[in-house]
């Protein structure tokens, strides 16, 4: 008997694939196809939803910003004025100094270009956020997979531990083992991906892989001879992947808005962020000076309320896709 | 000839959805005399359960009424204006829904959800009346009427269905609209459950639109019965004429579908084919294409009304009187005894 | 009922237990060392410090030295603070605790009402200007930049507008002439109103009554159907507030009211989007439900079936999910101690982890946890008695 791993007869794309004859390469091609009109559907509810397309554009603005940092640096910006962390505008008599054409957002108190600040945290925000969105997936999925299929012992060690990670107040532990670490951008991305991971969307993941567990190509490709693992990494995990998706969304904006009040409250190793542009202004005393020293704060602030809500946005339009019920129609 | 309740008149119903307009109720048209129980019968599909809704004016926000007239003891359903609206539902017409284990709310007791209907219609029920009433009621379908003091969560899936059944009454409603009561149950407790209805429907001589897609259960209990088809009301007249000279082939074919315990063995014959979709319907007939018989009109022109003494079908090619009824012996279940 | 209370209550044991040895883990784990840092304190007198090696047995093998972790954490001796000396650990937490359980209490009852509220209106409503206005602007406040926005609150209402002071508990120009101390009136401010609500309470539970045995439908047939919540609102503030005029520190409790309503506002303006987004996609799910359509089938006015059938029903996921996000709230509730300089657990945990003072911070760390904790029990609570499948089984 020639087994073909990712074909089984109850697998939806057996029955609108290449019908009972066709060959394996033609049930991939009517795999893919399926996924592409999976896709195009999808893509269509997406769009329906305005949040969702604005979302994406923000995005795209801040990844623009993120690549024109390098490039200004390169071209326009000379290092010793422009430098984010050791630059100095000695063009300007007073700092913090209010925008001009050389600085278009002003300098902080330490006479740094703040639209350079700006601009360079932005790409270590994408990759924060991006690891510790990763990070929270892989473990979730691969947990919530496995809890989902063994049930018995490892489900409840897994959910229990997923109860412990919810119950506790995830900012607080960060505040406390930064006072005991010293924690820089990196290993703060993998500690909200794991507290994530492990926590409430361990739960979430897992009760979508029940979901799928129960489905008859399952108990098929078991009677079938396939082995767990393969069960799991073939069968389970793909069907959780838009899930996955969409929390990704979530998790960004969780670590993104961490990182800036950890960086806020002066607990982290990391040269420059959103965040630590706001903690100078406010060690400097200028915070409540408000308006009239608005460059020091509303383009970091904004910055992150925004990007933060953006990713937010973005995941909740996702869930519109993912979540028929929520549809209008 | 008895004045009907109910009259139905070209009711025309639309969704718009993503893909497009659904035509899902194309011109229907029926009457429901008092005292009597006229069933609607289809596939899944087929738009029963939206003509029981917009009798109700419970269609959704997607939903558009295109044409057509509802007219209950001479009012115009149709154009009446919400707060009328409110106090038709319940109190003169009345459902029994297709999911009764989900029309019960899960957070309130059972008698109170009734109570809370009677309260809506007749504010100075007091809380005695109303409770001596459910009672009765609990009485009326075989329910402990102390049950009314439980949640649904405790009863079984035929107690529920039994407390919708006297939630349905409470208002003393002129028609009761049962939408597919018993599906969800299984059959021996789906055909006391049936007995009980019919009982109840007997002596209190009630009027009622009964939607099923169960050819048994409408043999058993309606008098007249309307035969519907992707939106379409293809097939109408006495219970017993239509299961025993069925003029359209759909007709036709539904009753060879269906298998009868009393009649001889046969063949189960099977309808080819996928109801058709509704946003783009077949020209001409509906069913021309997967009708047997279909020629040339059916593909191109509204089929015309064949009237066989108020037992009529649509249809360009009409079954002949002795065609023999696919369903034969059938008829003979306690619905057609009265009708 | 009881069964599903106990297990809860059991889950909520082990966590604490988990999260206690969780901190006493960390500790030994960073580098550096905790005996050290000890030994080195030169504000100790050797005594303390002999002491302290007893209590916490800091010479003995790790073992050892957990267990007696354990035993000291259950009976609350956490040393003595570093940055409060010589105070205990306890001590502090003591007086600290209570002004975190007020601000987190306030602003979570009133951000879960608002955002409940506002949610299900959401829901009812479906689609136009409002919805994607709610939406997005529910979505900003719930991500917006906490510290960022609690200083724009700060700058606009109390540096621009002057309506509120600038931060702290108290005014301490105030306090200087007064004869009692700032945890005396504070304390009696939480009994007050601890039986305000309890008054509420006790009223709503006996309108109730009334409705469920007839007893008004006999004795009292004019008077509207439970609306009594109103006036015993109006009837326990007044008390209170009389109570307080003539109790002459009343000015002192004011002050500390004053001090109270900004951070209180701007923790339930950042938490109640959340709630309200929630109760928005809970709610459009339950408006699907055979029983709504049901509800409206019957006749019932519009409102009726949004509040008493779709809206109860929606409650139940939204309550559910609350225990997820109480633990945000908390979090929340420590960024914005640390903003308005309230000096709650929140603030403590800060300064103990600026200071390096590690008693202190796993204090403050285990009473966090311990304040979750309790959240979580409590929604437990709500759920099981809204739930008649969990209270009637």
């Amino acid at each position: 008997m020639i087994r073909q791993p990712d074909l089984q007869p109850s697998d939806p794309s057996y029955e609108t694939g290449g019908g009972p004859g066709g060959k394996p390469v033609g049930i991939r091609a009517a795999r893919i196809r399926l996924a592409l009109r999976g896709l195009r559907e999808s893509w269509s509810i997406f769009v329906e939803s305005k949040i969702g397309v604005i979302g994406l554009a923000v995005i795209a603005v801040f990844a623009l910003m993120a690549i024109s940092h390098p490039v200004l640096m390169a071209t326009i910006w000379d290092e010793a004025t422009y430098d984010p962390v050791t630059g100095y505008a000695f063009d300007q008599t007073e700092q913090p100094a209010p925008p001009s054409w050389k600085h278009p957002l002003g300098t902080d108190p330490l006479g740094r270009d703040v639209l350079s600040q700006l601009l360079s945290s932005t790409s270590s925000e994408f990759i924060l956020g991006i690891v510790a969105a990763v990070v929270t997936v892989t473990i979730a999925t691969t947990i919530g997979a496995v809890a989902a299929y063994y049930g018995g012992i490892a489900d409840t060690l897994i959910m229990r531990l997923a109860d412990l990670v919810v119950s506790l107040p995830s900012l607080s532990l960060l505040i406390v083992l930064s006072a005991l670490f010293e924690l820089n951008l990196f290993m703060l991305a993998i500690l909200i991906g794991v507290l994530g991971g492990f926590g409430g969307s361990a739960i979430i993941f897992k009760s979508q892989a029940l979901g799928v567990t129960v489905k008859p190509y399952i108990e098929a490709a078991r009677v079938a001879g396939g082995g767990r693992f393969h069960i799991i990494l073939v069968h389970i995990i793909p069907n959780l992947l838009p899930l996955s998706f969409l929390y990704m969304m979530f998790a960004v904006t969780g670590a993104i808005f961490s990182e800036a009040i950890l960086s806020y409250l002066g607990l982290l190793n990391i040269r420059m962020s959103w965040g630590i542009m706001i903690h100078t202004a406010n060690t400097a005393g200028y915070l409540l000076g408000g308006a009239k020293y608005w460059w020091l704060i509303v383009p970091a602030g904004a910055s992150i309320t925004l990007l933060c809500s953006t990713f937010y946005l973005v995941g909740r339009a996702l869930d519109e896709v993912a979540n028929p019920r929520l549809r209008r129609r | 000839m008895m004045e009907p309740i109910l009259q139905v008149s070209g009711l025309s119903l639309r969704y718009d959805t993503r893909q497009g307009e659904v035509r899902a109720v194309e011109d229907v048209s029926f009457d429901v005399l008092p005292g009597q129980v006229m069933g609607l019968v289809g596939e899944s599909g087929s738009g029963k359960t939206s003509v029981a809704m917009s009798l109700m004016r419970l269609l959704p926000d997607n939903a558009r009424i295109a044409g057509g007239q509802v007219l209950f003891r001479g009012e115009d359903l149709l154009s009446m204006g919400p707060d009328e609206v409110r106090s038709y539902r319940w109190n003169r017409i009345s459902m029994i829904f297709q999911a009764a284990m989900n029309s019960l709310d899960p957070v309130y007791r059972v008698g109170d959800q009734i109570m809370e209907a009677m309260e809506a219609h007749d504010p100075g029920v007091t809380t005695q009346a109303a409770q001596e009433r459910i009672r009765d009621l609990f009485e009326l379908v075989g329910l402990d009427p102390r049950l009314a003091q439980r949640y649904p969560h405790e009863y079984s899936g035929g107690m529920r269905q039994r407390a919708v059944i006297a939630m349905s009454l409470a208002c003393q409603p002129d028609l009761v609209i049962a939408d597919e009561p018993t599906t969800a149950l299984d059959v021996i407790v789906q055909d006391r459950i049936l007995r009980r209805l019919k009982d109840i429907q007997r002596d209190l001589q009630m009027s009622m639109i009964y939607i099923t897609h169960d050819l048994a259960v409408v043999a058993e209990v309606t008098d007249r019965v309307g035969v519907m088809y992707a939106g379409k009301l293809v097939e109408a007249g006495s219970t017993a004429d239509v299961f025993n000279s069925p003029v359209h082939p759909y007709t036709s074919a539904l009753l060879s579908v269906f298998p009868s315990i009393r009649g001889p063995k046969r063949e189960l014959a099977t309808l080819a084919g996928e109801p058709p979709n509704l946003i783009d319907p077949p020209h001409g007939c509906r069913f021309h294409p997967r009708c047997p018989y279909a020629t040339d009109p059916c593909l191109t022109e509204e089929p015309p009304i064949v009237d066989r003494d108020g037992h009529w079908a649509a249809c360009w090619n009409p079954l002949p009187v002795s065609a023999g009824p696919p369903g034969a012996g059938l008829a003979a279940g306690p619905g057609n005894q009265q009708g | 009922m009881l069964a599903y209370l106990v297990r809860r209550l059991g889950q909520n044991l082990v966590t604490l237990f988990l999260i206690v040895t969780l901190a006493f883990f960390l500790v030994q784990a960073q580098p550096g060392d905790y005996t050290s840092v000890y030994a080195q304190d030169p504000k100790l007198t050797p005594e303390v410090r002999a002491q302290i090696q007893a209590d916490f047995g800091l010479d003995k093998p790790l073992g050892e030295q957990y267990l007696l972790h354990l035993r000291n954490s259950f009976t609350g001796n956490f040393g003595i603070s570093f940055g409060h000396y010589p105070r205990t650990v306890m001590s502090v937490i003591v007086e600290r605790a209570p002004r975190t359980a007020v601000l987190f209490l306030t602003a979570t009852v009133i951000s879960f009402y608002i955002g409940f509220v506002q949610g299900k209106t959401l829901a009812w409503r479906r689609g136009g200007p409002l919805e994607v206005s709610m939406t997005v602007s529910g979505a900003v406040l719930s991500t917006v930049f906490t510290p960022w926005y609690a200083l724009m609150m700060i700058w606009l209402f109390a540096f621009q507008m002057g309506w509120f002071p600038l931060g702290k508990f108290l005014d301490p120009l105030l306090w200087r002439e007064a004869h009692v101390n700032a945890d005396y009136v504070f304390n009696r401010m939480l009994l007050t109103g601890g039986a305000f609500m309890g008054f509420v309470m006790l009223v709503i539970l006996a309108s109730r009554w009334t409705e469920r045995s007839g007893f008004r439908a006999r004795f009292l047939p004019g008077l509207p159907v439970l609306t009594w919540w109103v006036p015993a609102v109006l009837v326990g503030a007044l008390v209170a507030v009389v109570a307080w005029s003539f109790s002459g520190v009343g000015h002192l409790a004011w002050d500390i009211v004053k001090h109270m309503v900004l951070p209180i506002f701007t923790l339930t303006s950042i938490s109640f989007a959340g709630t309200m987004l929630l109760t928005r996609n809970s709610m459009l799910e339950t408006l699907r439900e055979d029983f709504v359509t049901a509800a409206r089938a019957k006749g019932l006015p519009e409102r009726a079936v949004r509040d008493k059938h779709a809206a109860r029903n929606a409650l139940l996921p939204v309550v559910t999910s609350l225990v997820y996000s109480l633990a945000f709230a908390i979090d929340g509730s420590v960024i914005i101690e640390s903003i308005f300089s309230w000096p709650g657990l929140g603030l403590t945990l800060l300064q103990a982890v600026r200071g390096q003072d590690l008693p202190l911070v796993m204090a403050a760390f285990v009473f966090i946890g311990i304040f979750a904790l309790t959240a979580h029990l409590v929604a437990d609570l709500l759920y099981a008695y809204l739930d008649p499948r969990i209270r009637y089984s």
